[in-house]
């Protein structure tokens, strides 16, 4: 029998933030941080890899990475980490139960009480670390030391 | 040896919380001196001179390539499903990871000087 594929909303279903508010914008964030992360750690592995071929390998490596880009991506890395980690860890508890509110009955308009205070403020609290870590990065990046 | 997924989400919980002890230290590590003084050759040929940094970086390989990994496998299973597509993404996966392990382990052995004598 064939498959019915017209529930596959592939890369568009998972993007779309529009139907589940600040509880979907969580959810791709840490998935796009998730996956800008592992490209960073891939890259950071080649990167430190040139130590192994001497000084001037290094040196050349560190004249492509140590930029104004360079380390506008390391602030970037700085932002993602820091909100896939305070995220995460929001996850991990929501996983586990807590922060959840007891189950009650289902008035109108029916908001969800899984997706509380708690929930929505954890989210908050995440990117605002980020922009905090973000900020202490450009101090340390572009401090000029 | 089959895990169940619950099982795969704990190890990828701990992963997680266990790569953000390790990364602060490593980051640390380059902010104990001035932060483009860390970068110089000697200081970080130094850094993979001493053990216990080492015993760390490995850590943070092994922790971060199974995270990162199992997290991108999470990510594609919830794209689609089929058996094909499960077993495909997780041999991928688990070939990448320890690709990426195998190369960084090679850098921190011979950076060490157990390859080169760097000593």
């Amino acid at each position: 029998m064939e498959a019915d594929r017209s529930n596959r909303e592939g890369l568009m279903g998972w993007l779309n933030p529009g139907r589940y508010g600040w509880e979907r914008v969580s959810y791709w964030l840490q998935r796009l941080t998730g996956v800008g992360l592992l490209a960073y750690f891939i890259g950071h592995v080649f990167e430190t890899s040139s130590l192994t071929q001497g000084p001037d390998a290094w040196a050349a490596m560190l004249e492509l990475t140590q930029t104004p880009l360079g380390h506008t991506i390391l602030l970037l890395v700085i932002g993602m980490s820091t909100y896939h980690s305070a995220n995460g860890i929001r996850l991990i508890f929501a996983h586990g139960g807590k922060g959840l509110g007891k189950p009650g009955r289902p008035d109108y308009p029916y908001d969800a009480v899984s997706l509380n205070y708690r929930q929505k403020s954890g989210i908050w609290i995440a990117l605002i670390l980020a922009a905090v870590a973000m900020l202490y990065g450009a101090s340390v990046l572009f401090g000029g030391e | 040896m089959m895990l169940r997924e619950s099982q795969i989400m704990k190890i990828h919980y701990i992963t997680g919380i266990a790569a953000l002890f390790v990364v602060a230290v490593h980051i640390m590590m380059r902010l104990i001196m001035p932060y483009s003084l860390s970068l110089e050759y000697e200081n970080v040929i130094a850094n993979y001179h001493n053990v216990p940094y080492l015993v760390l970086l490995e850590s943070i390989l092994v922790l971060i390539a199974i995270h990162g990994f199992n997290g991108l496998r999470i990510i594609l299973l919830e794209l689609r499903q089929s058996k094909a597509w499960e077993d495909g993404i997780t041999i991928l996966t688990i070939a990448a990871m320890m690709a990426v392990v195998a190369y960084g382990t090679r850098t921190i052995i011979i950076a060490n000087g157990f390859g080169l004598g760097f000593e």
